[in-house]
């Protein structure tokens, strides 16, 4: 098959008139064969088999066509061309007949997926957007009675109530299993898919519009937001509990090393074998991967999550939802603004403006067979 | 239908239902039918009225101005924008001041057809967007074709109306189909028009409800198209929200639907092909930032070409002309500009 394009280097027509075809539909023609004239606003331009083949007309006479795009197409035998024509008249009818593609920003699809929204049932009559997603996701009755109950403690334990069900509880539940004085009692997780489900034995009790009314049924005594991957996301779920008072609790491993004159905030989630230094200051729900080190007297913000293996020297400085990634080392006195993201692997000496990322130069490893000496 | 043929039957039905029209200009006439074939056919079915000019644009104006005071309604075609300087002293000296200057005794209503802008690789002399140096001329309207402007509506308030027109037609709407909004959309977008009494409607297109766009954007013609584009992804991609409001009238300028919405959205942009500064944005920046001074988040910013003449290679060309990354740019920008009320 090889289409037949105008040839033209005209740059003041887009469109010319085909004005005779002097072979027919369906006629066979050698190479170099005159096919057809097409009239543009400066000339009249001839068009000729680029190759031998049977044509098959894609514009009629005196119609006006567009000079990218072909006017007939060649083909090597007669049932190439039959085959051409039948899946073009197949695809048209699959084209009229397929249904409208839903249209959402793709903010919107994201969280409908996070949400378990069917797009296809919204009809705004315009752009899907977040906001329809989330109040479709309100309007979803919920039955709460066929959902499980979050679990019991004994009198005096600190009952857990983790916010997001995803790997970070894993590593929460983990960290509360070894605690004689808090116990993981429920997760909220705002995909109704996972409701009714467990993570190693914590059940999901529902989404976290259940954040207030749990609370005031006194089924737990405290929250923690067990999401690490979203520094937004966990500032959502704080600003969610303060404002409606509900206390955030730490969740700190037992081997941890928390030094002499370290003040903590509330809500933080501490990893196995991190440390902090003395005179760390520490603000509210930040999370810290396994083997952090935060050298003595720095500060930490709130909202901050980081990789494992993320250590620093004495007074440094972390602002509000820093994200770190795996391995970084930071030297003394070094300033993190808020929202600032660092890659993995970096080594930062100098202070990062706010809403900045630090980047890192890919570090390539070659995988090679190893190379035995002799034969 | 692409615009070139819409504007063909408005021509065709102006001359039809009106004996006073006649159509002026260079090559207008069969077979050539004009250089973007905007006329093609006319000269055969109105071959008295429908009349190709010699290579002077003065004697197109002069003859124009003739016509016009004799109580004919004249459409002349001025080849390329580029060639209105040829016959801006009659626009500006004669053409505009008559009915003032006859205290309506006289009217001179010239219709003035400029196909212009760029993108095209035409070079420094067939590429311009020349309609701000008529902007601001006493008496004379500038109107500005687009497709989400049916061209005989704006043809019918031409020829109902006494004052000289000049209708600027960039090049690249002519092989674009014409799509006016319908039953409130314009293809995924929402559409609605919104004029003072009397004035050509502006319309205004957005993804969401004017309430949920945090910025405003003006544009006209082929700009206003690709506007509407990054308008759509923005939405889509990012959730920035952006009304597109697209006027038909440039000068007398119908600001009440401009006002309205930036009543709402607090930031504005405009963009225009033209080169920058003294131009049709700024001025919006002067009128909008009096007007709504108190509503404004952000200083008005105005996209313009750059000031400087226009490459013949295409690719320099498109470094000096605004196109889509541009507006983006301005738009994103505009988008997180800090809240300064």
């Amino acid at each position: 098959m090889k289409p037949v394009i105008v040839p033209t280097s005209d740059v003041n027509s887009e469109h010319g008139v085909l004005v005779a075809w002097f072979v027919d539909d369906g006629a066979k023609v050698e190479a170099d064969t005159l096919l057809a004239e097409i009239e543009t606003s400066k000339a009249v331009l001839e068009v000729v088999a680029p190759e031998a083949g049977i044509v098959l007309h894609l514009a009629e006479r005196l119609q006006e066509v567009p000079l990218a795009e072909p006017i007939a197409m060649l083909f090597e035998t007669s049932a190439d061309l039959a085959e051409y024509v039948r899946e073009r008249e197949t695809r048209a009818a699959a084209a009229a007949e397929a249904p409208a593609p839903v249209r959402a920003s793709a903010k919107a699809v994201k969280r409908a997926e996070e949400l378990g929204v069917d797009l296809a049932a919204l009809h705004p009559g315009r752009l899907i957007t977040v906001k329809d997603v989330e109040e479709a996701a309100r309007e979803t009755r919920v039955d709460y009675d066929a959902l499980p109950v979050p679990l019991t403690a004994a009198p005096g334990t600190q009952r857990v109530l983790l916010i997001g069900g995803g790997l970070g509880a894993t590593q929460v539940i983990d960290i509360l299993r070894s605690s004689t004085t808090q116990r993981a009692v429920a997760i909220l997780d705002d995909d109704p898919q996972r409701w009714g489900a467990d993570v190693n034995g914590v059940p999901i009790v529902g989404g976290t519009d259940r954040l207030g009314s749990l609370f005031a049924a006194g089924a737990y005594d405290a929250a923690t937001v067990a999401i690490s991957t979203s520094v937004a996301a966990r500032r959502r779920f704080r600003e969610a509990c303060q404002e409606v008072a509900i206390p955030l609790a730490n969740a700190i491993d037992p081997t941890a090393k928390i030094a002499t004159d370290v003040e903590l905030g509330q809500g933080n989630v501490i990893c196995a074998f991190s440390h902090l230094g003395t005179g760390v200051r520490m603000g509210d729900n930040n999370f810290l991967s396994a083997y952090n080190s935060f050298d003595h007297h720095s500060r930490i913000g709130s909202d901050n999550s980081t990789g494992p293996s993320c250590v620093t020297s004495g007074k440094v400085t972390l602002g509000d939802r820093v994200r770190l990634g795996t391995g970084i080392f930071i030297e003394p006195h070094v300033v993190l603004g808020d929202g600032v993201a660092v890659a993995s692997g970096a080594i930062i000496v100098r202070s990062v403006p706010a809403e900045h990322a630090v980047k890192t130069k890919v570090v390539t490893t070659t995988v090679v067979p190893v190379q035995r000496p002799g034969r | 239908m692409i615009f070139a043929k819409e504007l063909n039957e408005t021509l065709r039905t102006c001359l039809a239902d009106d004996p006073r029209v006649v159509v002026l200009g260079e090559d207008i006439a069969d077979p050539y039918g004009g250089a973007f074939k905007v006329t093609r056919g006319l000269s055969t079915a109105f071959p008295d009225r429908v009349r190709t000019m010699p290579i002077s644009e003065g004697a197109i104006a002069g003859i124009s101005a003739g016509l016009a005071l004799a109580g004919y309604r004249p459409i002349a075609e001025i080849m390329f924008g580029d060639f209105l300087t040829l016959v801006f002293d009659q626009v500006v000296n004669h053409i505009a001041k008559y009915q003032a200057m006859y205290a309506g005794q006289a009217t001179c209503p010239v219709i003035v057809r400029a196909p212009s802008g760029g993108h095209r690789g035409y070079g420094p002399t067939h590429s311009q967007s020349l309609e701000k140096h008529f902007l601001g001329v006493p008496h004379l309207r500038v109107v500005a074709a687009s497709l989400v402007h049916d061209p005989r509506t704006v043809f019918d308030d031409f020829l109902t109306q006494d004052s000289p027109v000049l209708y600027v037609e960039h090049k690249l709407l002519y092989p674009q189909h014409l799509t006016v909004p319908e039953h409130g959309r314009w293809g995924d977008l929402l559409a609605t028009q919104d004029a003072s009494p009397g004035m050509l409607p502006t319309v205004c297109l957005s993804a969401v409800p004017r309430e949920e766009c945090t910025v405003t954007v003006l544009a006209y013609g082929y700009q206003a198209m690709l506007a509407a584009k990054v308008v759509d992804r923005l939405a889509v991609e990012e959730e920035i929200f952006v009304e597109l409001l697209v006027p038909a009238q440039l000068a007398p300028m119908d600001w009440a639907p401009v006002e309205r919405s930036v009543g709402v959205t607090g930031r504005l942009v405009t963009v225009e092909e033209g080169s920058g500064g003294w131009s049709w944005g700024t001025e919006a920046a002067a009128t909008i930032s009096r007007r709504l001074f108190r509503e404004l988040r952000s200083p008005v910013d105005v996209v313009a070409s750059e000031p400087t003449v226009i490459p013949s290679s295409k690719a320099k060309e498109s470094r000096i002309l605004v196109g889509e990354s541009r507006i983006e740019a301005a738009l994103r920008a505009a988008a997180v500009e800090p809240n300064v009320r």
